[in-house]
């Protein structure tokens, strides 16, 4: 049982208008570093906030280390970054740490010490400014966050939840998130976070979990996932000009079913039984200066796209890679 | 435990510490004692203001009868500048001297003037005219002294001398009154309405600071999504009560430094008063026993904790803080139309409309206490009075924790009644 940082088991989460979580069973193995994946809206934050117990069920059980998430002990053993952060501005940064560490259980005394500790680590108390002395609202938008995830981490929890912890983060602030999640896995932390940049997901996460409109879609390892949901791919990255021969070679539905367009970078999944031989041919004799011609393994962003519905466009139509981000923020 | 403990804390420190509630609680007793000794003073110049010294006494009886009446003014002659002018006069030349007079009240030289002629000494007319003519104490003063005077003028002519004269018209009444209840004697009367009115307007105002606080500061955790950590360690039960509690706290602690200071103050009224040239005129609290402060506490707790958990359930509910005073104006229509009817009770403190309006649970936390402060309440009604407030507490604090734990993690548009109702009933 206890191999499961969290277990969850045929989970159904329903409102008055419609149905948040449907029929849910994932488990997200202790220690590993696991992605909650899907578009806005899918799920992931009821699924998230029933992790947490901010809410229940309608019907299923959730399980964290191997006990009842009702179980007020197990509050304490779990962290929690939500997706829009803040905190409370008028409050001194110190008093404000202080208080989140007691809602977890910890003593002020020990705290304190914590708390200094994380400042310097993040070096927000160096020996000329002592940020932690200054009101929430002095601080930049960039330090707020290090303070949140100070929050987040300061009663050293056993399973971390992060609700998009990438949104809004600058590139320095993204990269020492990402640190820390490795730390943290190398510490035998269970570290979930949900997502919408699959770049991240790949990168970071052992396992992945994707969800649309309230259902699992596919879950596994990230080798698992992409070995049993992908076809191999083409990776083509082309020099210079004669780009308006090559669109017409994808949008050739007898040999490409579907090619993701990034204007000098395409990832094309071929119709079954295509020949990649064949693609190259075609590209070269139509004057493109090829530059990367390579069978890849299909990016997460790729079975997201195919399997979250997205891919049911024309092949070649060609989104920008980003699209994704923009096409599905919804309500959630 | 401790974790409930946390969040109180949080509450009550980060409030005490700020700027506002400092002020606010200095300026309480600055407030309550202006409330006190300004009418006070105002009302113990009935014998002395420094005033009617300076007017002038415009004498056309042609017998002395207008240095007699400055006498009679005076009181005590001894103190130099506290007599009024006398200008004697022929009555062919009163209208002459009037228009002077007046001018020089009007320059503000003199406060007013006198006129004593023949129909004075008939004990049938004086006049007067003056700046300070609307205040009923000095007029009173005036009246007095002439119809001292008029008197002393007629005993002379029986034949009787001066000092005999003196101890027959002196007559220095001070007129106190007091309230009798079932309970016996219960301090003057004009105290226990002033107290009745303290009291009321106490609670009036603490629970509309102290509940919109509330409001703003559940509306704050959910914006800035504080709510969502905080609630990811503790039920939402236990944030809402360690809020109404934490706030409560803030606003008891107010009180106390008022309720303190005012009474500091009332002791040290006598030296205030003496300082400021005005005698001292009995005025004796209300007894006050210690079961009645309980009640009075009670009162207030429950009042408080039925007011600011309902602001609690608008603030949760609501997205910013102009929806927030959209939101909660019906809650204010009920405090506000409570704060309306203080008056009326007060000044019928037994009739129907007293005694429904401390039975309702909206109105009873501001009504019961000002009617326990001006009358005695039977002890089945007292009991009848808390208990309603007490059930009234409870389907509050019920209705108020049900919509906020749904109401916090709601973003968007603002509900409607009927999402609300619905929310009450979603099992969490």
């Amino acid at each position: 049982m206890t191999e499961y940082a969290i277990d969850i088991v045929n989970v159904t989460k329903r409102y008055a208008e419609h149905t948040a979580v449907s029929d849910l069973t994932l488990r997200v193995p202790t220690g590993s570093v696991y992605g909650l994946l899907g578009p806005n809206g899918a799920g992931k934050t009821t699924t998230i906030r029933m992790i947490l117990n901010i809410i229940a069920p309608d019907s299923g059980t959730i399980h964290i280390f191997g006990r009842p998430s009702s179980d007020s002990k197990i509050t304490e053993r779990l962290g929690y970054l939500p997706e829009e952060r803040g905190l409370y501005r008028k409050m001194q940064v110190k008093r404000v740490l202080k208080f989140l560490a007691e809602l977890k259980g910890v003593k002020g005394s020990e705290a304190d010490v914590r708390i200094d500790d994380w400042l310097e680590r993040l070096s927000l108390k160096t020996p000329e400014k002592d940020w932690g002395l200054c009101k929430v609202d002095e601080l930049s938008r960039g330090m707020q966050q290090k303070v949140q995830f100070i929050g987040t981490l300061l009663h050293d929890p056993d399973l971390v939840i992060l609700d998009e912890p990438f949104s809004g983060l600058d590139p320095i602030n993204a990269q020492a998130l990402k640190d820390t999640v490795v730390e943290l896995k190398k510490r035998g932390k269970t570290v979930i976070f949900s997502t919408h940049l699959m770049d991240n997901a790949e990168r970071l996460c052992d396992s992945v979990c994707i969800i649309a409109r309230g259902e699992k879609v596919l879950d596994g390892t990230v080798t698992g996932v992409k070995e049993e949901h992908g076809q191999r791919n083409i990776a083509l990255a082309l020099e210079g000009d004669g780009m308006e021969g090559i669109a017409s070679i994808l949008r050739d539905q007898s040999l490409v079913k579907r090619a993701d367009d990034s204007n000098r970078f395409f990832e094309i999944e071929l119709v079954p039984g295509g020949d990649p031989q064949a693609l190259l041919r075609r590209i070269v004799e139509s004057g493109a200066s090829v530059q990367r011609f390579e069978m890849i393994q299909p990016s997460l962003h790729e079975i997201f796209l195919q399997k979250v519905g997205v891919g049911a466009r024309a092949p070649g139509a060609g989104a920008w890679a980003g699209g994704i981000e923009e096409g599905m923020t919804g309500h959630g | 435990m401790a974790k409930l403990w946390a969040i109180i804390k949080r509450e009550y420190l980060e409030r005490v510490r700020s700027k506002w509630f400092v002020i606010a609680t200095l300026f309480g007793p600055i407030f309550f004692s202006a409330i006190i000794i300004v009418p006070a003073w105002l009302s113990s110049r009935s014998g002395a203001t420094t005033d009617i010294y300076n007017t002038v006494i415009l004498d056309a009886t042609g017998n002395g009868f207008g240095h007699r009446l400055a006498v009679n003014i005076a009181v005590d002659t001894t103190i130099p500048g506290r007599m009024p002018e006398v200008r004697v006069i022929a009555p062919s030349a009163l209208t002459q001297a009037e228009s002077l007079a007046t001018h020089q009240v009007m320059q503000k030289e003199k406060t007013g003037y006198v006129v004593v002629d023949q129909q004075t000494l008939a004990g049938e007319a004086a006049r007067y005219a003056g700046r300070n003519a609307t205040s009923i104490a000095d007029m009173a003063q005036i009246k007095s002294a002439i119809r001292e005077t008029i008197l002393a003028s007629r005993l002379e002519k029986v034949g009787l001398d001066n000092s005999r004269m003196k101890e027959i018209t002196f007559i220095p009444l001070d007129f106190s009154t007091e309230r009798i209840t079932e309970k016996g004697r219960a301090g003057s009367g004009i105290a226990s309405v002033m107290f009745g009115f303290a009291i009321g307007f106490l609670l009036y105002a603490s629970i509309v600071i102290y509940g919109q606080t509330i409001m703003s500061g559940v509306l704050e955790e959910k914006t800035t999504r504080v709510a969502e950590v905080v609630m990811s360690s503790v039920p939402s039960d236990t944030l809402l009560a360690g809020k109404v509690l934490g706030v409560g706290a803030v606003g008891l602690t107010q009180q106390i430094v008022w309720i303190g200071a005012t009474y500091v103050l009332l002791k040290a009224r006598a030296p205030i008063m003496a300082k400021l040239g005005a005698p001292t005129m009995s005025f004796t609290l209300p007894d006050i026993s210690l079961g009645a402060g309980i009640i009075f506490l009670l009162f207030f707790l429950f009042g408080f904790i039925f007011y600011s958990s309902l602001f609690a359930a608008v603030g949760s509910s609501v997205n910013s803080e102009s929806e927030a005073r959209q939101a909660a104006s019906p809650l204010m229509i009920m405090i506000i139309s409570t704060a309306v009817f203080i008056q009326p009770v007060l000044l019928n403190p037994t009739g129907t409309m007293a005694r429904v309006l401390s039975l309702v649970p909206f109105s009873s936390p501001i009504i019961m206490p000002i009617r326990m402060a001006v009358i005695g309440i039977p002890p089945l009604e007292l009991a009848a009075s808390l208990g309603f407030l007490a059930i009234g507490c409870i389907v509050a604090l019920w209705l108020a924790s049900r919509i906020y734990r749904v109401g916090l993690l709601m973003y968007g548009k603002r509900p409607s009644m009927r999402e609300m109702a619905r929310w009450v009933s979603y099992s969490r």
